[in-house]
């Protein structure tokens, strides 16, 4: 706030300064002539030179001088008396110089945001890292893991979460990207694979692609056992038709399993529901999407926190774009009407919660 | 803090335009020098609070901060830096402060070096700039705040569109504001002309350089944007009679119509009403292009602002500015004084026809561009007005216009002889004719209007070159007195000879390129081939590349010449930014002398056999260099021009009696011999 004020300080006097200065020199100079008089003779003098170069015979020249001559007669008779200095009130004027800053400080504290400070990415990033990692929500954590990512360029691990945390703000393209720089950093690793077969599909909106199955495949050639990869290549399988070979996929993938795995009961689940009849229109998706839960978690945490201390506009701007991002609008629209009530004579938060409102679900 | 600094400079700029507006006006009622000298300090003050807020603004971009929603809209952190820093003229509120640092730069500039001008034609001109400036700026703060601040800044930006994200893209937007905004200053002389009372000869040598640098600066903000279009969006021509281009083009005739009859108004005195009315009408037609690309009423890369609120604001301002500014005409122009009497043949009339057919080619250009729109509005359907109203009615009056140039500079003022000035060029034509004979002969296949296009431009060249051999009586006097003639040659004429030759440098460029050009699209498969223009292009390699801030597949195309060797490999490329989830195309440009063999990579589709396969366009564009050298030529004699020690009189050297000058002066500017 120092440096603002310092800041304001300095440009508004050097504003004055720079007025008072050149009005002080205008006061002191002696009453002009008319300064367009030169020029015609200027003119004059041009005529002269170019014929005597020769360019222009000598009846031109006659003719353009007479011509030339009129012009500058006329303009000395038609010549404004200088102006005369004496007239000004001098101390309104400098009231002046100095009151245009003043306004423009009384116009800036109404319309600007006095006192918020510059948010350089950079100083928020460390903040978000000087952060427990549980209250960063994934945007956050994912920029947090971007940096750590530059800082540890041989490591796959942060590339890993980095994919998780892009995934859990649903962009399935970034965790992919994410999972590619894992990968080439370990190709051995099937989870990689396996992840990046699952961000792929995320993209295709749950179809298993040709890409997508190939990165399973890849997963498979480094163990044979991935589940997540014989569960998805199974599933293509189904969709494209091959049901038979699919189902039998799947019963080996079970019976694999270890008794008290918790992904039994799921896979149980699918395979009776494609062995029992027609084939369901949309795959089941038993791969919930990552991270979605803990969203929810959070936005609910923020709910019940607003529930009990409601004087907090930026965090009910937050819960509203949290239910528009969740694609939830019912509860984002009774939010939203809880906080227009509350700051109906704010028009700056007004807008903040509209914008919140109008952002797009992630999916 | 840094950015805060910068929404108060923006403000304080906001009322010392105010004041200067103010000051300037009641400085001119009570003929009050110190009043006049506040207001020209306001002006410079505004345009220093402005540069502080412009380079806050460019600070918020670099460090991005988000919690600047103009940040958060336009940029993102990992965009490269120079994309950052021009991302900050790349938005709506950017651009319109960049607009109003123009304006107010421009006002800086007439306030400090106007001390050729008589002090009430000055003050008034002060008091018109500025307030133009305070309705720009009162836009920009209350309408579209570059500044305004997010409570719950987003983790990241938005990016910039990444057609944006090119060099040229940078530098054009400055070079046309820098242009569009120049031609405020001659609107604001014009007013003070009509106010006054008062266009004489001093007036129009005022004019002169402001429209000679905005001009120039037009020129090449046109040219780059030309330039950016061919290149980046892949589409293989550089000008579409976009509504957008034709905003930014009327300007520019405006203003080349205005250099000339300024020199009418100088030389003679004459014409003060018309150069007034063009004045007016140069920088009304940049508020039309500012308007039409800001309103929403068209869709364009240009377009950022759909935003019918700023489009009513944008119309209001134009409305009330240049209707202000032309009922002052209509009731002060009748009184003014008019020039001597013009022979049919003579410098002054050459240069009246000029005027005319610039004029009409901007009626038609204006009638082009606005006619869809006003017919969506009435009927309701959309109709596009394209290139064959253009060839039918633009085309057509500029060929005239073109025809009559290397005769104009030739003609003596007051009373010229036609036949002399015939027989100084009969070389030059003979020489244009044979060009254009050559070409209906030799190049296949045949086309007349490729054949006259090529001979008009080598016309124009020839007759540049003639006009300087005649003025250095080339041939005609002993060779030393020809040298002696070249080196005391004003600036002026050498800006006068560089301008003519370049427009038939562009038009050599314009004519071989549309009329010869071939194109070819297949889908090529790895290994296959593509014939363009007698090229041969093999595609032999499509790999993903990451950049910093997209992910790309690029195409490894080898083209063999029409001789057997290999001309060049080009990597045309395929870019996805996953910040916005946009595509673009990057073209690959070879270039074979003055020709271009332009490669486009398109999307991958599958191929016979399923086999990936992409689909590549070529294009071999004859001479399209020239068709950007040309503009470039032109702009260069307009800053050749600027430079002329005359001119730089007018623009504030202490004005000396000439006489008393130690060097002899140079004899004349363009066209003025």
């Amino acid at each position: 706030m120092i440096v603002f004020w310092i800041a304001v300080g300095v440009i508004s006097a050097a504003v004055a300064g720079l007025i008072l200065r050149r009005a002080a020199r205008a006061a002191a100079a002696p009453q002009g002539a008319d300064s367009t008089l030169p020029l015609y003779r200027r003119q004059l003098a041009e005529i002269d030179e170019l014929a005597d170069r020769g360019l222009i015979a000598a009846d031109e020249r006659r003719s353009a001088h007479a011509e030339a001559a009129r012009r500058l007669l006329s303009a000395a008779e038609a010549a404004e008396a200088g102006w005369a200095p004496g007239r000004d009130r001098r101390r309104g004027l400098v009231l002046l110089a100095g009151a245009a800053p003043l306004a423009a400080l009384a116009l800036y504290l109404v319309i600007g945001s006095p006192g918020y400070g510059d948010q350089p990415q950079a100083q928020r990033l460390a903040q978000w890292r000087a952060m427990p990692p549980t209250q960063l929500d994934a945007p956050r954590m994912a920029a947090v893991l971007r940096e750590v990512t530059k800082e540890r360029p041989g490591d796959p691990e942060p590339y890993r979460f980095l994919s998780i945390a892009e995934m859990a703000s649903g962009d399935a393209a970034a965790a992919a990207r994410a999972l590619r720089e894992a990968i080439r950093l370990a190709p051995e690793r099937a989870d990689l694979w396996e992840s990046l077969g699952e961000a792929l599909m995320m993209q295709a909106e749950g179809e298993v692609t040709p890409q997508a199955a190939a990165a399973f495949q890849r997963a498979l050639e480094q163990d044979p056992k991935a589940g997540a990869a014989r569960f998805h290549l199974a599933r293509g399988q189904i969709e494209a038709g091959e049901v038979e070979a699919g189902l039998a996929q799947w019963r080996a993938l079970l019976a694999d399993l270890p008794a008290d795995d918790p992904r039994r009961p799921v896979l149980q689940a699918a395979i009776a529901d494609v062995a029992q009849g027609p084939r369901p229109q949309t795959a089941p998706e038993t791969a919930p999407q990552i991270g979605a839960p803990e969203i929810q978690a959070m936005v609910d945490g923020l709910a019940a926190r607003l529930a009990a201390e409601p004087d907090d506009p930026e965090g009910w701007v937050r819960l509203v774009r949290s239910y528009a991002v969740l694609g939830d609008a019912a509860s984002r629209d009774s939010a939203l009407a809880v906080a227009r009530a509350r700051y109906a004579g704010d028009p700056q938060i007004l807008s903040q919660l509209a914008q919140a409102a109008a952002t797009e679900p992630m999916r | 803090m840094i950015v805060e600094i910068g929404a108060f400079a923006l403000v304080l700029s906001l009322v010392l335009s105010l004041l200067q507006a103010g000051a300037s006006t009641a400085a001119r009622l009570r003929r009050a020098p110190v009043l006049a000298a506040i207001g020209e300090g306001a002006a410079i003050g505004a345009f220093g609070a402005l540069a502080v807020s412009f380079a806050t603004l460019i600070y918020a971009f670099v460090v991005s901060d988000f919690s600047v929603a103009n940040v958060a809209a336009n940029s993102h952190s990992a965009k490269p830096m120079l994309y950052k820093v021009g991302g900050a003229w790349g938005s709506h509120e950017g651009s319109m402060l960049m607009w109003c640092l123009a304006l107010t730069g421009f006002g800086a500039l007439l306030a400090g070096y106007g001390r050729g001008l008589s002090a009430g034609l000055k003050s008034v001109a002060v008091a018109t700039q500025g307030a133009i400036g305070a309705i720009f700026l009162a836009y920009t703060v209350f309408a579209s705040n570059p500044f305004w601040r997010l409570i719950d800044p987003p983790v990241e930006g938005r990016s910039l569109n990444p057609l944006l994200q090119d060099p040229a893209l940078i530098l054009h937007p400055p070079f046309l504001y820098a242009g569009y905004v120049g031609l405020s200053v001659v609107f604001s002389l014009a007013i003070a002309a009509l106010v006054e009372g008062r266009a004489d000869a001093a007036w129009a040598r005022w004019v002169r350089p402001w429209t000679l640098a905005a001009w120039s600066a037009l020129t090449v903000g046109i040219t780059l944007g030309a330039f950016w279009a061919y290149y980046e969006l892949g589409w293989g021509g550089w000008w579409f009679w976009d509504p957008v281009e034709n905003a930014s083009f009327m300007p520019w005739l405006i203003a080349t119509a205005l250099l000339h009859s300024a020199v009418v108004t100088e030389r003679r005195g004459a014409l003060p009403g018309w150069t007034i009315f063009l004045a007016l009408g140069g920088f009304t037609f940049s508020m039309l292009g500012a308007f039409l690309v800001r309103s929403g009423v068209l869709t364009s890369v240009h377009a950022f602002a759909v935003d019918p609120t700023r489009g009513v604001l944008l119309l209001t301002i134009l409305g009330v500015t240049a209707g202000l500014g032309f009922a002052l005409f209509a009731w002060r122009a009748p009184a003014m004084a008019r020039g001597g009497l013009f022979a049919p043949i003579s410098r002054e009339s050459a240069l009246v026809l000029n005027n005319i057919l610039l004029a009409a080619a901007t009626a038609t250009v204006l009638l082009g561009t606005l006619y869809p729109l006003i017919r969506e509005a009435i009927a309701g359907e959309a109709i596009s007005v394209g290139p064959p109203y253009f060839n039918l009615t633009f085309t057509p009056l500029m060929f005239i216009l073109l025809l009559l140039v290397p005769a104009g500079p030739l003609l003596a003022w007051k009373r010229a002889d036609a036949g002399a000035v015939a027989q100084r060029l009969w070389l030059a034509a003979i020489l244009a004719v044979l060009v254009g004979a050559v070409t209906l002969a030799f190049v296949a296949p045949r086309s007349l209007f490729g054949a006259a296009g090529l001979a008009l431009g080598a016309w124009l060249m020839l007759g540049s070159l003639v006009e300087v051999a005649e003025r250095i009586r080339l041939f005609r006097a002993p060779g030393s007195e020809s040298l002696r003639r070249l080196r005391g040659l004003p600036r002026g004429a050498w800006g006068m000879t560089l301008a003519h030759a370049g427009l038939g440098v562009f038009v050599l460029g314009a004519v071989f390129e549309t009329t010869w050009k071939d194109e070819t699209a297949e889908v090529l498969s790895l290994g296959q081939r593509l014939d363009v223009g007698g090229y041969v292009l093999t595609l032999e390699d499509v790999r993903p590349v990451q950049g910093p801030n997209y992910e790309a597949e690029r195409g490894v195309l080898r083209a063999v010449a029409p001789n057997g060797t290999l001309a060049c490999t080009a990597t045309p490329e395929r870019r996805l930014y996953p910040a916005g989830g946009q595509t673009t195309s990057e073209v690959a440009i070879c270039t074979r002398g003055l020709s271009h063999l332009y490669v486009v990579l398109g999307e991958r589709r599958q191929g016979v056999e399923g086999q990936a396969a992409w689909l590549v366009s070529g294009y071999w564009n004859p001479w399209a260099l020239l068709i950007f050298l040309g503009p470039g030529l032109m702009a260069l004699g307009g800053v050749v021009s600027l430079s002329d020690r005359r001119l730089r009189l007018a623009a504030g050297r202490s004005a000396a009696p000439a006489k008393v000058q130690p060097v002899p002066e140079p004899v004349s500017a363009g066209g003025e011999a």
